[in-house]
């Protein structure tokens, strides 16, 4: 079944690309050129739900509809001690009394993007999607982030696609992150592969994003570089705290500082130059890190200068992981969009993950204490402090927000938590982008599960309307939306598509979320 | 034969680096006079220690882990309880308790190079591995399929073979699962209770099919039609029943399966990344691992094999990355630099302790990232990782207070020296990299020596050698060459 639904939003920002830019900006070549080419004066930002997390109380129904996905829901998550069912007044504000996590409310001037487009039946997200509750902060008179994914300034850019996943998918965690950094299923039956490259490290590495050796584009903020970036040709820098970003010199004999530096390079540079791909890894991480330690930490100092009494101290008192980390990715947006952080380590491409998501136990419902809870209000609320951050600097609308997980989770709970599952829920966020939902829920009827348990994936529509979304479709669509990536490179050079009797999403003009 | 083989100098260090935490050149000197085969020996010839490193709080275990390591006689036990820790990956972050996670690490201690069989079915029942996989929350109503998946992928089978076969299907798990119910532990002991397992005859006319019999590997392994865990009885010994059926699960070559995957496992580690399958294969039929289970002997093995020696050719191509763990031991070792106080700082620039370096390196001990343990090789290495090398290569040559936990260059190297290029060998060869070091990395390190025009060094004197001597080790630490092993 076609996805139907009215447009709604004019896009906007867009159309004055390059205009918004301090003058400075423009010197350089490697901004030029790839403004000229594929992201320009953009960002994207993927956000890693690291466990498998579970989409069927990520974004619970509300009703039937026209069909029975409430009644399966109801028979698949059990209420009383244990059970992980989300009730109707859970989800519509009667038992939290603060409007409830309805998607219609996400989307108040057209009430039907809250809806299943296959059964309307009325979806909501689960209750910690407005972020924690005041009570967790007595201290403070509100929580941060509060409202989470329904403050008013969120209203209508959050976009949620339902049911996307892959065809025999794996149920490993280790199989299932790969297929989906990588964006390559093929892979897991000895299909050939992209030499173990990141979906977004081939966009980063084809000719056409314009990328060099020297270039750092893409910065992961933990300790090791994700799979979604990597690749050989341009460089990625992993950093987690701007603050601790500086080179270690021997601080008893700074007159020593200049020597020390260019023995340092000079010995990665001889490394660099080895036949051998670990030497060169080594030689030529280290020359990046040297490089870019002299000029990241700037950025933070001088965005504490101006928001670290305000939206700095807004992500500090959320007081979770997720919104230091997305802290970090607004230090360097400030100092790439302020000219602060050398051109020519201009970064656009950003990744942080969020841990937690593999709920064998102990998975918790509605409870605010509950752990599935506290998962969904940490991520709300961090992506709400960074919007609003961004959106204060004017840069709402330049800044785009994936967010996925490796699987989501068994529809039948077990004892107080939930196995391995397949089919889940993405979401893109950012000011330029449609709120509303995308792709059909997936059937969950007791008759409609594969042996596992788990939903099926349908690569045409089932009877009943029910088809899947590729995810690679997701991805193609950031690509030639967002990223202006040419839909010819994006098949054969950056990723392969399920190619089936059905069109892909991402060429269908209602699947672009509004980017273009 | 490989174990009559000579030693040279460069394949003793290699052996002594990889076994151990650096070495010095008087222990490379002794081994290069020996065989492969008795050098061998001689370093798998330790009794496995008791040492529980205890305390209330996970700094203090992993304080105490360190301290041991910095400390042994037997350097290769440790090495060997790093990689079962990496491979029965648990963490403390679940786990929650210190006591579990010391209980755990003397288990792995005692069954480092014992028999896998035994450490297998030890390891099933080891409370801090209960609490980590959820076979504490695994019901007889609901199996709890956490522990069932991972005992397969990680600990023996792998997902596929080297084939791409799958070697277990989902039904496995589920069936697996089954017979883990009704485990739990209580006072650091693991329990039974009979009345939470899943016996058959309570499920008799279900119709769920995951209720039938307890039989696994229908269409894998090599088993003609399954194979019944609960043949031997129901009950408590059906855990044990499934590592003794595992261990004789075929890949799809009708080889034994979790041989050569342990196997290659060690090859990895010990030797380097993505080992030949005939080196694989080679010590595996060679030590009779399948069979006999002994990890001393395909240990043995594995150190003869003339493919163990090629990480050691220096250019060659089959280079390896040092874990955190193996950066910061080897160094404090070698440079006889003792961290010191409850927190167990080095007395450098910023007086960070021990257990934040390692963690700002990617690895904290007691509690690695997840099941899948630490990711090995390049995915140590990022510009994050790198940078807390450097800092902890720092603060070693900033512990200029003269006490026992201080640099002692003056101890550590003949002052006399005058000719730059000897001081640069000594630092090099201190380290175990000198024959690692290429000619124009010398130089380069000959000329950060004499950048102010120092044409002869003075190292008694004390300005010049806190600056450049130290500097010199601080730059040796942080060459590409020193994150190699």
């Amino acid at each position: 079944m076609a996805i139907t639904r009215r447009q709604f939003l004019k896009r906007s920002g867009l159309a004055t690309a390059g205009m918004t830019l301090g003058p400075g900006l423009f010197a350089n070549p490697f901004v030029r050129r790839a403004l000229a080419d594929t992201i320009g004066d953009r960002y994207f930002v993927v956000i890693f739900l690291d466990g498998g997390n579970d989409g069927l109380n990520t974004v619970p129904i509300y009703n039937n509809g026209s069909g029975t996905l409430r009644d399966d829901y109801n028979l698949a998550r059990i209420a009383g001690p244990g059970g992980l069912r989300l009730t109707p007044d859970d989800l519509d504000g009667t038992t939290f009394g603060n409007g409830g996590t309805l998607l219609s409310t996400l989307n108040p001037l057209d009430p039907s993007l809250g809806k299943d487009p296959n059964t309307g039946a009325k979806l909501a997200l689960h209750p910690g999607f407005r972020g924690f509750p005041d009570t967790q902060f007595p201290a403070l008179p509100q929580a941060p982030g509060k409202d989470g994914f329904f403050h008013p300034d969120l209203i209508g850019k959050v976009a949620v696609i339902q049911g996307c996943g892959y065809p025999q998918y794996s149920l490993s965690h280790d199989e299932a992150r790969n297929v989906w950094k990588t964006g390559d299923p093929a892979a897991l039956y000895g299909g050939p592969g992209y030499g173990g490259s990141g979906w977004i490290g081939r966009h980063l590495a084809d000719l056409s994003s314009g990328y060099l050796a020297s270039d750092i584009p893409g910065i992961c903020i933990q300790d090791s570089i994700a799979g979604e970036l990597k690749q050989t040709k341009t460089s990625i820098l992993a950093l987690q705290r701007l603050d601790r970003f500086g080179f270690p010199y021997d601080s008893d004999n700074s007159d020593d500082d200049t020597a020390k530096r260019t023995a340092f390079l000079d010995l990665h540079g001889q490394a660099s130059a080895s036949a051998q791909a670990t030497i060169k890894y080594l030689g030529d991480g280290g020359s990046v890190t040297l490089k870019s330690s002299e000029s990241y930490p700037a950025a933070g100092v001088d965005y504490d200068i101006d928001r670290g009494t305000t939206f700095g101290q807004e992500y500090d008192d959320l007081g979770r992981s997720l919104g230091r980390d997305l802290r970090e990715v607004a230090k360097i947006i400030w100092g790439v969009s302020h000219n602060i952080i050398n051109p020519d380590n201009s970064a656009r491409f950003f990744q942080v993950s969020n841990g937690g998501y593999d709920t064998h136990s102990d998975q918790g419902a509605a409870d605010p204490n509950g752990q599935h809870f506290s998962l969904h209000a940490e991520v709300s609320a961090a992506i709400n402090i960074f919007y609003r951050d961004l959106k204060d600097m004017g840069l709402e609308n330049k800044v785009c927000v994936l967010v996925w997980s490796e699987f989501s989770r068994r529809i039948h709970q077990n004892d107080n938590g939930t196995d391995h599952g397949s089919q889940g829920p993405m979401f893109v966020i950012g000011g330029a982008v449609n709120g509303g939902v995308y792709g059909v829920h997936p059937n969950i009827a007791d008759s409609a599960q594969d042996g596992e348990g788990n939903t099926i994936y349908q690569s045409t529509p089932d009877i009943y309307g029910f088809k899947s979304t590729d995810f690679r479709d997701v991805y193609g669509t950031v690509l030639k939306h967002w990223l202006n990536m040419p839909s010819g490179i994006i098949v054969p050079n950056v990723l392969q598509t399920d190619s089936g009797s059905a069109p892909d999403y991402w060429t269908t003009p209602n699947f672009d979320m509004g980017f273009i | 034969m490989p174990d009559g083989t000579d030693l040279n100098p460069i394949d003793a260090r290699h052996l002594l680096r990889r076994t151990g935490f650096g070495a010095t050149q008087s222990q490379v000197d002794d081994v290069a006079a020996m065989t492969r085969g008795a050098a061998v020996t001689n370093l798998l010839s330790f009794k496995p220690s008791g040492f529980k490193p205890g305390g209330k709080e996970h700094r203090d275990a992993h304080n105490k882990w360190v301290k041991y390591m910095l400390k042994t006689k037997s350097p290769l036990q440790e090495k060997l309880v790093l990689f079962w820790h990496d491979h029965f990956s648990t963490g403390i972050s679940k786990v929650r308790d210190a006591k579990l996670m010391g209980s755990q690490n003397l288990l792995l201690r005692l069954n480092c190079k014992g028999n896998f069989r035994i450490f297998l079915k030890a390891i099933n029942k080891d409370p801090a591995m209960i609490e980590y996989l959820d076979t504490v929350r695994n019901g007889k109503e609901i199996p709890n399929e956490n522990y069932a998946r991972e005992v397969q992928e990680l600990f023996t089978l792998g997902v596929k073979d080297g084939s791409g076969h799958n070697n277990y299907m989902q039904d496995d798990i589920v069936q697996i699962a089954r017979a883990f119910t009704g485990w739990g532990y209580d006072k650091g002991k693991a329990t039974f209770n009979s009345n939470d397992h899943d016996f058959k005859h309570e499920f008799d006319g279900d119709p769920n099919p995951d209720r039938g019999p307890k039989v696994i590997y229908q269409t894998t392994g090599g088993f003609v039609g399954g194979a019944d865990y609960a043949a031997g009885g129901e009950g408590e010994q059906e855990i044990d029943a499934i590592v003794d059926i595992i261990l004789e699960h075929k890949d799809t070559e009708g080889k034994n399966t979790v041989a050569r995957r342990i196997a290659r496992r060690l090859c990895e580690y010990f030797a380097h990344p993505d080992p030949d399958q005939s080196f694989v294969d080679a010590v595996v039929t060679s030590s009779s691992f399948g069979s006999n289970w002994d990890i001393a002997g395909l240990l043995h093995q594995i150190f003869v094999h003339d493919a163990f020696y090629d990480t050691a050719i220096p250019g060659g191509t089959k280079r390896s990355v040092k874990w955190p763990i193996d950066y910061v031991v080897s160094s404090l070792r070698l440079l006889n630099v003792k961290p010191k106080g409850r927190d167990f700082f080095v007395d450098g620039f910023d007086y960070s302790n021990l257990f934040d370096q390692l963690t700002n390196m990617g690895q904290t001990l007691l509690d690695p990232p997840s099941v899948f343990g630490w990711d090995w090789e390049t995915s140590w290495i990022s510009s994050s990782t790198l940078l807390a090398r450097y800092s902890f290569a720092r603060s070693i040559i900033q512990a200029r207070g003269g006490g026992g936990s201080s640099l002692r260059t003056d101890k550590l190297f003949d002052l006399g020296m005058t000719n730059p290029g000897a001081i640069v060998d000594a630092v090099s060869g201190l380290l175990g990299v000198k024959d690692y070091v290429s000619g124009a990395e010398r130089t380069i390190l000959i000329n950060y020596l004499t950048d102010t025009n120092t044409v002869t060094p003075d190292l008694t004197e004390y300005d010049y050698r806190n600056r450049k001597l130290h500097g010199l080790i601080a730059l040796v630490m942080q060459s590409p060459a020193y994150q190699l092993h």
